[in-house]
Order: C-alpha cells, then structure tokens, then sequence
C-alpha cells in the first residue's frame, strides 16, 4: 500500500494504529540514521526519533498531502534534531566546554569502537559543520535526496541547499587535511 | 557529478562513518515500534487539557488584548455612568426646591423640628429616670 493510501486509510479513522505502523516500519530507519548522523549517540537518536514519531502521530490527521509523506516527516526530524540540538548545547554550556562541538560526544571510543585517525578527524570536521549544512550534507550524500526535497525539508531555496551542501563537502575536505 | 569532487580519502572516510552510524543494539528497530505504540496509547489515554484553556493558551495574545479592551471599556462606562448618574440628582434637587410651594416647605421644617423636639425630650426623660434610679 502506498503512503497516500495509508494516510487517507489513518485520516479515515479506520485502522488507524494499522496505518501507523505500516507508514513506521517503512521510514523509521532511513529517519533514525538521518537523525544519528547528525547526533552520533545512539541514545540521543532513540529519543528524537521517538519524538519525531509522536508527533507524526499526533499531526497526521492534518497533513493536508500538499508535499509527499517522506518530506513532510523528514521536516519534522529537521526540526526535531535542531531543537534537540540546541537545547543540549545549552545544557552543555553551563558545565564544560570540552569538546569542538558540545552537542556532539568525543569521537574517541565512541560506541566501545576503536577508530581510526581519519575517522576522528571526519567526526571532529563533521562536528564543525552547521547544523544545516550537516543535514543537507547526509541527506544528499547517502541518501541521494533531490536538492527540491532538501530545500523542501529545510526551508530553504534550491540554490540555499545546493550551496550548503557544496560548502559542508569543501570544509570537511579542509578538515580532514588540515586537523 | 558532483560527488566527482569529493577526495577519496573523504569519500573512505564517509563511507565507515556510515557503517558506524548503521550499528544499532539487536532488535533495536522491533523494540522501538513497541515501546513507540505503548507511548502513544498511553497519551491517548491521559487526561487531556480542557479545550477552553488550550485555546486560550494558544492565543495568548488575543487574551492579553481582550483583557485590555475589557479594562479600557469598564473604565469608560464606569465613568460615563458616574458623571450622568451626579448630573441626575443634581437636577432633580434643584428642579424640587424650585418648584416646592413655601407653605410645604415651612410644614417640611415645622415637622421636622417636631421630630427633633420629641426625639430630645425623650433622652432628657430616660437620662433623669436613670439618676433618680441610681440615688
């Protein structure tokens, strides 16, 4: 079934829970790693992605199907990351400033894996990024997204999500050179 | 393309930073829809807020404006009514002790007096009954 169908099949008020979960178990991992590029920690990508979720849930019923499902729930993780984001690095601030971006863990012994140099350099130059150009970046690089849907997705124009994706590959370029 | 300028060394990198990001715990996504669906029928199930109070929180500036309005206008009217509500009286005293005949007057004076006169007797009367008592 498609996502149109499923959603007019949630809207309807049939099955409701039925629609949900068909319309989850196609998105939610393309959504989770998308999310966990962004924030790294797997418990901190759990937490979005939940929220993300609840509120798909909670807006469904109002999506009006002017954009396709994919970009509508893709916006809503844009802005569910960035909130989640900027509320940690707030909390951050008030401790330590130990790290290049406080938002996002030392790469070192991350998730009990020993990393290669190249690899802290890429998370450290990843970490450096703007949030926005960082999210431009995944979406295009890994999953091939059109620049319509990332300008879409992150409210801004074409030309914006093709400058910010061009910009995010020239700095981690420098980076990883350079650090 | 465009992918054409990014380094190799870049493009190795990404490419175990994807697989890294890919490492989720063992039934990781199963788990997630479960605990996702208990989350959702649990707030189904909770108390909502009462529409009245979430309309009125969600146009908050609406209510701050009605409630300026609100005080704005009870002033207005509250004044307005006390001006024309002194004005009345004022003219209807005036308009009675103009037109009033003398002879009501001077009966209006006389009665009054009387009133007075017996109201004043009467506490002489109580106040010598209370001497004699205590002698």
């Amino acid at each position: 079934m498609t996502d149109q169908a499923l959603i007019t099949k949630f809207q309807n008020g049939d099955s409701k829970e039925a629609a949900f979960t068909q319309l989850l178990k196609s998105h939610q991992t393309q959504v989770y790693y998308q999310i966990k590029k962004m924030v790294l920690e797997h418990a901190d990508a759990d937490d979005i992605a939940q929220a993300v979720w609840i509120k798909v849930w909670n807006k469904l019923d109002g999506f009006k199907q002017e954009s396709t499902f994919s970009t509508w729930l893709f916006r809503i993780a844009y802005n569910e990351t960035l909130n989640f984001i900027a509320q940690k690095k707030r909390l951050t601030a008030q401790h330590t400033q130990r790290t290049l971006d406080p938002s996002i863990e030392q790469p070192s012994g991350h998730d009990g894996l020993k990393e290669s140099t190249i690899q802290i350099k890429l998370e450290r130059a990843i970490a450096e990024l703007p949030e926005k150009q960082r999210f431009v970046f995944m979406l295009r690089y890994y999953d091939d997204f059109d620049y319509e849907k990332i300008a879409s997705i992150t409210g801004t124009t074409v030309g914006g999500a093709k400058a910010n994706y061009h910009q995010a590959v020239k700095k981690m370029t420098t980076l990883l050179q350079t650090s | 393309m465009e992918n054409e300028s990014i380094s190799k060394e870049l493009v190795e990198a990404l490419k175990s930073f994807e697989t890294k990001t890919k490492q989720v715990p063992a039934g990781y996504f199963d788990q997630f829809e479960l605990d996702l669906m208990h989350k959702i029928k649990a707030q189904e199930q909770a108390p909502k807020r009462a529409p009245i109070v979430a309309v009125f929180l969600d146009h908050k500036q609406y209510l701050v404006a009605a409630s300026l309005i609100f005080a704005i206008a009870t002033g207005v009217l509250f004044f307005n009514k006390a001006e024309k509500d002194t004005a009345a009286v004022v003219k209807v005293e005036m308009i009675e002790i103009e037109t009033l005949p003398n002879e009501l007057i001077e009966a209006y004076v006389n009665n009054n007096e009387l009133i007075a006169e017996v109201e004043w007797n009467t506490a002489i009367e109580t106040e010598a009954a209370s001497l004699s008592n205590n002698n």
